[in-house]
């Protein structure tokens, strides 16, 4: 039965431009973000529109964005420095500063190369490599301090920390809120797809914060209505496959639709424009430092290198998910030129096969000239793991 | 390989060279001119055969500037990196792999010796005897295929790992800067965390971005990271390390800084080119004091060779194998460089790089708080700033050095300065009109490939 507030949900990101076009005209300021440790509530308290620059899929900006760049940059940078060429993504459009982090350095680069020849407003966060030291931290919150101060001269306010604190209530909620409604899509008989909740995540880069947590309260009491009591649990041969690595903006659904199409169901993620980046987010103090360090302490980005692989939080946090979502198989996503997650592609295997985990990387771009050859191997995963699957539970029988 | 294949030096100019200076080295010991001769005639072409090639175009063979003795020293000091550096670590020195085009002194300061990426691939090298120009290259490139399967095939900096992890080469710590010139390099560190080897110890220092030395908390912040970097390696090498061992170490690594900066002015200055593309680098390079894993032996060496310059710049002496007129490059990028034997036949030469001398010609102030000093000037390194500021800084070199063009060459796989390459290209032609051209280049066997060379040919043609 499909979920009513979806549709809804749906049309009104179909209207969001139009609507983000006017609140400009009457004077309200958008600031495009992108980035890892990025804290939004801080945009949002000063009276600006966030959203997310998470944009893929497209090979022909990717190739547009190579000519400013280079062909060495990511396929996701790549893209975001052709979309700003080309100016006519129409949540693009209606950016009137933009707000880039330092946890990627070809995230760094691209906002060096849109400021330089797109003359755009761009404000960095510099993010500390050590980021697990003291002396990391504090660097880190004056550097939110810095960044705060800077929006601020853009909006011509100071921050009051009394809308800071609503902002981080607001979006506390709404990340208790997408927690609550992804176990649904792992669940046995689900009701939701991940796919479906996956959208449903990146919907709230775009929408409007409130209207946005509202639309998500309906959603899941729908999903009650629906199905009172989920429980996740392996059910028969189903091939279920988690997700992990480089990011899948929206635009970029080719592995996605693979996966599915191969008969794989997809029950988790810990992709940074999936579920990851809403757990584990907690803010102990209202100040822009305070909800800065909130941030650095979730589970980190692969681009912050960690030198110690036992206490890797990283890895531990996909254990604890492959678990909790009972996963049969990791795809092992790796954008080219992708040096956060490739550089430690063999290694994560390593680490997951002494778990017996199966995983299999799949190395990419937004080019559709793979598709086939990524189809064969999926395929091959999938029958794999639902093979494994299948015999394991002969075993337990 | 039979002897005749190898070139040598002219027994008639070892008189000459033995009336040189001494190499002194850090821990009081010297090689005078004699043993340098003994060693690079008699010695190391047998061990080292590699480097007496006689291909033309072999990146690694020797200057022919033979009556330039740092051209010799250099030499010398390349090929017993091996002997040195072992010699050294067992008498208590640890032993840090760094990043290249970062300065020094703190891991001296503390007792340590630090090896650039170049650096650890020499010292590796000089383990393995006997070998030819090609069998040094296949065993190079084995090695390094060793890292790329153990990390990725998409990476252009490893950190070492092939020899670290894989080659049994005894690095006792890998800590280098993190900064933007190489991104490679801090996932190159994590990645030595799954290797055998459990007693490398790890650390990057951390080189905050955007604006660096102008804000105090970063500063401060790099200041932390080469306090903590110090103290790691005091205890490695079993001493406290002091501020004054610091200040002591940065006055030492200002005069190699001030010095480089000196002959730099100086070879410009001069109507003929007084040495070599290659001879020029190494000068250069010297002020840095790590690219032989001892600041004192390169700085007695860029002393006797800044005396050599004058005069030959003086006496309006040019290099052998340079034209009278070449066109001049100013290179620009990631850590490579066209091969200096090609770029000379077709008529150029190569006058600087911006790699390495961004740090080389920074200098650190010497009164108060030495950290903070040299956070300070790290932080300050002009190729680590925004692009119209390291553009305005690339254009005085271009300048001081006359160039009549630039290249921009980053290496198959840099993420960070390939994205910088067209921005300051741009910029270089917008504030100069001198004209620019960027290449990437894939690792290769001893020589560039023609693809590449027939590129900077036109350019230089074009010129």
């Amino acid at each position: 039965m499909p979920i009513k507030t979806l549709e809804v949900i749906r049309k009104r990101l179909e209207e969001r431009p139009a609507e983000l076009r006017k609140l400009r005209e009457s004077g309200q300021k958008v600031v495009g973000w992108t980035g890892y440790n990025v804290p939004e509530e801080i945009i949002y308290a000063l009276g600006f529109i966030p959203i997310r620059i998470a944009i893929g899929g497209d090979d022909r900006l990717v190739e547009v964005g190579g000519r400013y760049a280079s062909s060495k940059n990511c396929v996701f940078i790549r893209e975001i420095v052709g979309v700003f060429s080309e100016n006519e993504d129409p949540y693009i459009q209606q950016t009137d500063i933009l707000a880039f982090d330092a946890t990627c350095l070809q995230n760094f680069r691209a906002a060096e190369v849109i400021e330089y020849y797109f003359k755009k407003d761009v404000i960095v966060l510099g993010v500390p490599r050590n980021f697990y030291w003291e002396e990391g931290k504090e660097y880190f919150g004056k550097e939110a301090d810095e960044f705060a101060r800077l929006l601020e001269e853009r909006a011509g306010v100071a921050l009051d920390l009394a809308k800071l604190g609503e902002s981080v209530a607001l979006y506390n909620d709404i990340r208790k809120t997408l927690k609550s409604i992804y176990t649904f899509q792992a669940a046995k008989d689900n009701v939701i797809s991940w796919v479906e909740v996956f959208d449903l995540i990146q919907a709230g880069d775009l929408l409007d914060k409130k209207e946005y947590l509202s639309l998500l309260h309906e959603t899941l009491a729908e999903l009650r209505a629906l199905q009172h009591n989920p429980i996740i649990e392996v059910d028969g041969s189903e091939g279920r496959i988690f997700i992990s690595g480089s990011l899948i903006p929206r635009g970029d659904r080719k592995l996605i639709s693979i996966i599915t199409s191969v008969g794989g169901r997809i029950v988790g993620d810990d992709i940074w424009t999936g579920i990851l980046p809403h757990l584990d987010l907690e803010i102990k103090e209202i100040s822009p430092a305070g909800v800065a360090l909130g941030y650095l302490n979730r589970t980190p980005h692969a681009a912050l290198p960690y030198l110690d692989l036992e206490s890797d939080r990283r890895l531990k946090k996909l254990h604890e998910l492959l678990g909790e979502f009972k996963a049969q198989g990791v795809i092992y996503h790796t954008l080219r030129y992708c040096d956060p997650f490739t550089f430690k592609a063999k290694e994560t295997k390593d680490v997951l096969a002494k778990s017996d985990i199966p995983v299999l990387e799949i190395h990419t771009e937004y080019a559709g000239s793979d598709y086939e050859a990524l189809r064969t191997r999926l395929e091959a995963f999938v029958e794999m793991i639902k093979i494994k699957a299948e015999s394991a539970a002969e075993v337990i029988v | 390989m039979v002897k005749t294949d190898l070139y040598e030096y002219p027994p008639e100019l070892r008189e000459e060279f033995e009336a040189t200076e001494a190499i002194q080295f850090r821990d009081g010991s010297s090689a005078t001119a004699a043993d340098v001769w003994h060693f690079m005639t008699e010695i190391a072409p047998k061990r080292y055969p590699f480097a007496y090639t006689q291909k033309k175009y072999a990146g690694v063979r020797l200057s022919r500037d033979i009556h330039l003795p740092s051209a010799i020293k250099n030499h010398y000091l390349l090929l017993t990196m091996n002997d040195r550096i072992t010699r050294s670590r067992e008498n208590g020195a640890p032993v840090i792999f760094v990043q290249g085009g970062q300065s020094v002194d703190p891991y001296y300061a503390a007792g340590g010796i630090a090896l650039r990426p170049a650096s650890v691939g020499l010292w590796a090298r000089g383990r393995h005897e006997g070998l030819g120009l090609n069998e040094e290259v296949v065993r190079q490139h084995k090695q390094k295929e060793k890292a790329y399967h153990a990390i990725s095939f998409e990476a252009c900096q490893t950190a070492g790992y092939e020899n670290i992890q894989e080659g049994g080469l005894p690095i006792d710590m890998v800590a280098p800067f993190t900064c933007l010139r190489c991104s490679d390099i801090s996932y190159g560190v994590e990645a030595h965390r799954h290797g055998p080897n459990k007693a490398v110890k790890l650390m990057n220092i951390d080189y905050p971005m955007r604006h660096q030395a102008d804000k105090t908390w970063a500063v401060e912040y790099f200041a932390q990271n080469l306090r903590r970097l110090t103290s790691e390696i005091g205890k490695l090498a079993g001493r406290e390390v002091t501020d004054a061992d610091l200040s002591k170490e940065i006055r030492l690594h200002n005069e190699g800084r001030r010095l480089a900066i000196e002959t730099a002015e100086l070879w410009w200055s001069a109507d003929l080119p007084p040495t070599n593309g290659v001879d020029r680098r190494s000068l250069y390079q010297m002020g840095g004091m790590e690219v032989h894993g001892d600041p004192s032996a390169s700085l007695t060496v860029l002393r006797e060779s800044h005396a050599y310059i004058k005069e030959r710049v003086n006496k309006g002496i040019k290099a052998e194998g340079v034209v009278d007129k070449p066109i001049r490059l100013f290179v620009c990028g990631s850590c490579v460089f066209p091969n200096d034997f090609r770029i000379e036949e077709a008529g150029a030469i190569i006058v600087g790089q911006d790699n390495h001398w961004s740090d080389i010609s920074t200098l650190v102030e010497e009164d108060g708080d030495p950290y903070q000093n040299l956070a300070h000037a790290i932080l300050s390194y002009p190729y680590e700033q925004s692009v119209e500021v390291r553009a305005a800084w690339t254009i005085e070199q271009l300048k001081k050095s006359r160039a009549d063009g630039v290249l921009f060459l980053y290496q198959w796989g840099c993420n960070t300065q390939s994205a910088i390459a067209r921005m300051l290209c741009d910029t270089i032609k917008r504030d100069t009109g001198i004209p620019t051209m960027i290449i990437e280049q894939h690792e290769g066997g001893s020589e560039q490939s023609e693809q590449l060379l027939n590129r900077v040919n036109a350019f230089i043609e074009m010129l």
